[in-house]
């Protein structure tokens, strides 16, 4: 490997605060020529902040930042592109219906007086293309291709500018096993070129195929810097960690006497999930663990129906339901509530009570009529079992904190008896305070006799609510524990490891 | 290295077919309906009709290929009939009652069709006004404004070598259809081979991602509009010579064609999506069922309502066509 020991990109004293969050503080941070860094950290650790200082967008409140030996000052895409940083974040930004040529130099198109110097455009993407050993045609229009190879266009649109320090963003999290492995020849083959790479991922078979050195980020701060050889999974886990306070609910443990609520085995969506066997029983809270891009999202779409399943069978209350549809499954009570709450969860601009009825008009009308007196009962019912806070059931939903929406989401399901909820994320983007008050209501909900699967990226809450928990990496079971055998860090090191294929 | 080439050309050749597919499919349509309607009336295949089919064809042609550029962005100009008639109705007031020589009173209208279109793309791209707002307030401003200019009566105009020659033919073909063919292949050229076409459809594909490219987002919004205003002043023009006069009433229903025609022809009203030739094909069928319906003696009113169906089946069929494609592309991907 071509590592020097010059430095591309140094980062000394840095320190970064929003509001009353500290982001980041007292950061010292470098990277050599030709080296694979990988960058490793809980959400909010303060990964991104990093990477936002180094890519330019974000200013550091105190501290340096050296590109090249070259201090940059202030923020600015710009001049931090000037200095040779690219960065490829998670979201593709290509557009779909031109060529790859014409992406990979987007905006900067060789021309003539603005005429379009095409053969120069091509064979100069040709040449950025086999360089990297990718065999993608130039002329293919970005739609035609697989996401892989739209990943790998956006990281050859990054280096073809020859940049000195490659930033990528989980490159790999929305790719299946299989194309994992052009992704990452390709990192080589450009760190090989004596560009420095940052690598952020959580995926340890990939890390230990790649990256020279690994750093680990906890609460704004650097956790640890460690050799390939130190990064053991247990040992990134500890630190990604650091020292925990588990408080358990008491009652968690899996109950004799639980109905099977949901059975799976051996189902199959697409590459996302592969050969996935569970039970969902009534009276507990399931956990799913997984990383970005671990198919937990895909998993739970086909258990409510949203999705079809190209292998095995699904049975709700032992009546076969996989690819029956959403209109089966809801009959049959299983309620699904998606990770994305703002754009397909709320209607941000109608009222609490109807955001909570709005799955089930009929219980609050008659022929057709809305009754207002039943669904102001109706929905401030929900709202006090909920714990909803709000003055009126009238108040626009889009007002409420992003906890007490989603417990009007929840109550959404609650409202038309849903009695197997499938809760992908309920927890993102919520203060810690509606965290726990959303747990408390999980706990509850499982303790009145429903099924309820809460799907989660932060490891650590679901070894705090979970009575069971299945962990998912690469579309598979790397792991079942029951509580109260399991603790996060035996989560987090079950979820970093790659499935055997 | 050979392989890699074989494989590439394959997928290109594929991709073509797939992205030519409407293309394809409308030259068919276009084809059988000419057939047809060759059988039905035994005045439709004789050169006075197809020069009268390419007359009208003209008329929805030269703005259609602006409206092209407009709506490969996302944007949508309704205000094309109004402006025509507006313009027409300018150049006559101009030349005829302010004696405003021949020659600058062009440049005013041309000029001020593109300042006008212009002002709605600079609305969208500064303000975020939605520009089906703004040029559907254009398209009430300019049309009340032609008959307060009027008072409802054409303002008829003297006609000079330059109308005259506007109205002619050339080897038997009207002038206005060799302008459309002309106006045709220089559109063809900016979208496919300029920076400012590829801009066109970055900017309707991705603004965020144009913009990080370093492309200029506000010009080129600023630009189509500008583009758009500056055709319907030159056919504005154009009509004034066909009447001999700047009629306020010219030109109803023409966004109406020419929207359906851009639309038939494949181009995604939600921007990033379209071609040319596509809309080429698209006048050309409008305007050939247009003709064929007077020819078989259709009641008018009727004819509107046969219009207003075939422009919905066409994007469903087009929509049904694109989740295909899109389907078979996320099957290819797995």
């Amino acid at each position: 490997m071509p590592k020097s020991n010059e430095l591309i990109a140094e980062v000394s004293g840095v320190s970064k605060t929003y509001g009353a969050v500290q982001a980041l503080s007292g950061v010292d941070f470098s990277i050599s020529r030709g080296e694979v860094r990988a960058l490793l950290g809980k959400n909010g650790a303060g990964k991104s902040t990093l990477i936002r200082i180094l890519a330019g967008v974000e200013e550091p409140d105190v501290g340096t930042l050296r590109i090249n030996g070259k201090s940059l000052q202030g923020a600015g895409v710009r001049s931090a592109n000037a200095l040779g940083v690219r960065t490829v974040y998670q979201e593709l930004s290509l557009i779909p219906e031109m060529t790859v040529a014409e992406n990979l130099f987007m905006g900067q198109w060789p021309n003539t007086f603005g005429i379009m110097k095409l053969s120069e455009i091509f064979d100069r993407c040709e040449k950025t293309l086999s360089e990297f050993g990718l065999d993608i045609s130039p002329r293919a229009t970005i739609s035609e291709l697989s996401i892989a190879q739209q990943q790998l266009v956006e990281i050859a649109r990054a280096v073809s500018s020859k940049p000195s320090l490659l930033i990528l963003d989980e490159p790999t999290s929305s790719l299946g096993s299989g194309e994992v492995d052009l992704v990452l020849s390709t990192v080589k083959a450009i760190s090989e070129r004596g560009v420095a790479v940052i690598y952020v991922s959580h995926r340890l078979a990939e890390i230990r195929k790649i990256a020279d050195s690994v750093t680990v980020m906890r609460d704004g701060q650097i956790a640890a810097n460690l050799t390939i050889e130190e990064a053991t999974p247990s040992e990134i886990a500890r630190t990604m960690l650091g020292k925990l306070s588990e408080e358990r609910a008491s009652d968690m443990a899996p109950k004799p006497g639980n109905k099977i609520a949901m059975n799976v085995s051996g189902i199959r969506v697409g590459n996302k999930v592969r050969d996935v066997s569970l039970e969902i029983r009534t009276g507990e809270v399931l956990g799913i663990a997984g990383l970005l891009g671990s198919g937990r999202t895909e998993l739970l779409q086909a258990l409510a129906g949203l999705s079809r399943v190209s292998a095995g069978e699904i049975k709700t209350f032992g009546i076969p339901t996989h690819n029956k549809g959403r209109k089966v499954t809801r009959r049959l009570g299983v309620g699904y509530t998606s990770e994305d709450r703002k754009s397909d969860g709320i209607i941000a601009e109608r009222g609490i009570d109807e955001n909570l009825v709005m799955a089930g008009w009929k219980k609050v009308s008659s022929l057709g009529v809305v009754r207002s007196a039943r669904l102001r009962k109706t929905s401030e019912n929900l709202i006090s079992d909920l714990n909803i806070r709000t003055e009126s059931p009238k108040v626009l939903i889009k007002n409420l904190s992003g906890g007490n929406q989603q417990k009007v989401v929840i109550g959404r399901q609650l409202h038309v008896g849903s009695r197997i909820l499938l809760l992908d994320e309920p927890t993102r983007g919520v203060d810690i305070e509606a965290k726990a008050q959303i747990y408390r209501l999980l706990r509850d909900l499982a303790a009145k006799g429903d099924a309820v699967v809460f799907v989660s990226s932060e490891i650590e809450e679901l070894a705090l609510v979970a009575d069971r928990v299945m962990v998912l990496s690469s579309g598979a079971v790397v792991g079942t524990f029951d509580a109260p055998d399991f603790n996060t860090e035996t989560l987090l090191v079950a979820a970093m490891a790659e499935p055997e294929s | 290295m050979a392989l890699n080439a074989k494989v590439g050309a394959v997928a290109s050749l594929r991709g073509f077919v797939r992205q030519r597919v409407n293309e394809v499919g409308l030259l068919v349509a276009l084809l059988a309906l000419i057939l047809l309607l060759s059988t039905q009336s035994e005045n439709f295949f004789t050169p006075r009709n197809f020069s009268a089919i390419l007359l009208d064809a003209a008329l929805v042609g030269i703005v259609a290929w602006a409206a092209t550029l407009v709506i490969i962005t996302g944007e949508i100009d309704l205000s094309v009939g109004p402006a025509v008639a507006f313009w027409g109705v300018t150049l006559a007031d101009l030349v005829t009652n302010f004696k405003v020589p021949f020659g600058l009173a062009v440049a005013i209208v041309l000029v001020g069709g593109a300042a006008c279109g212009a002002l709605a793309g600079w609305l969208r791209a500064r303000f975020d006004v939605p520009t089906f707002i703004s040029t559907l307030g254009l398209w009430s401003a300019f049309r009340g404004l032609a008959y307060f200019f009027t008072g409802a009566m054409p303002i008829s105009i003297e006609m000079n070598p330059f109308l005259s020659a506007l109205v002619g033919r050339v080897f038997g073909i009207p002038v206005p259809a060799i302008l459309m063919f002309l106006l045709f292949f220089i559109f063809y050229f900016i979208t496919n081979k300029t920076t400012f076409g590829r801009a066109v459809f970055a900017v309707g594909g991705n603004p965020k991602a144009a913009e990080l490219g370093g492309i200029n987002v506000t010009f080129t919004r600023v630009a189509v509009f500008a583009i758009s205003g500056l055709m319907s002043a030159f056919l504005g023009i154009m009509v004034a010579a066909r009447l001999s006069s700047g009629s306020p009433g010219a030109a109803q229903g023409l966004e109406f064609s020419v929207i359906a025609a851009v639309v038939i022809g494949g181009t995604l009203l939600l921007g990033g999506k379209g071609t040319m030739t596509g809309t080429l094909l698209g006048v050309l069928f409008v305007t050939v069922i247009g003709n064929g319906l007077v020819l078989l003696g259709v009641n008018s009113f009727l004819q509107d309502v046969i219009r207003g169906g075939l422009i919905v089946g066409a994007v469903l069929l087009n929509l049904i066509v694109a989740r295909r494609s899109n389907n078979s592309g996320v099957a290819k991907a797995k």
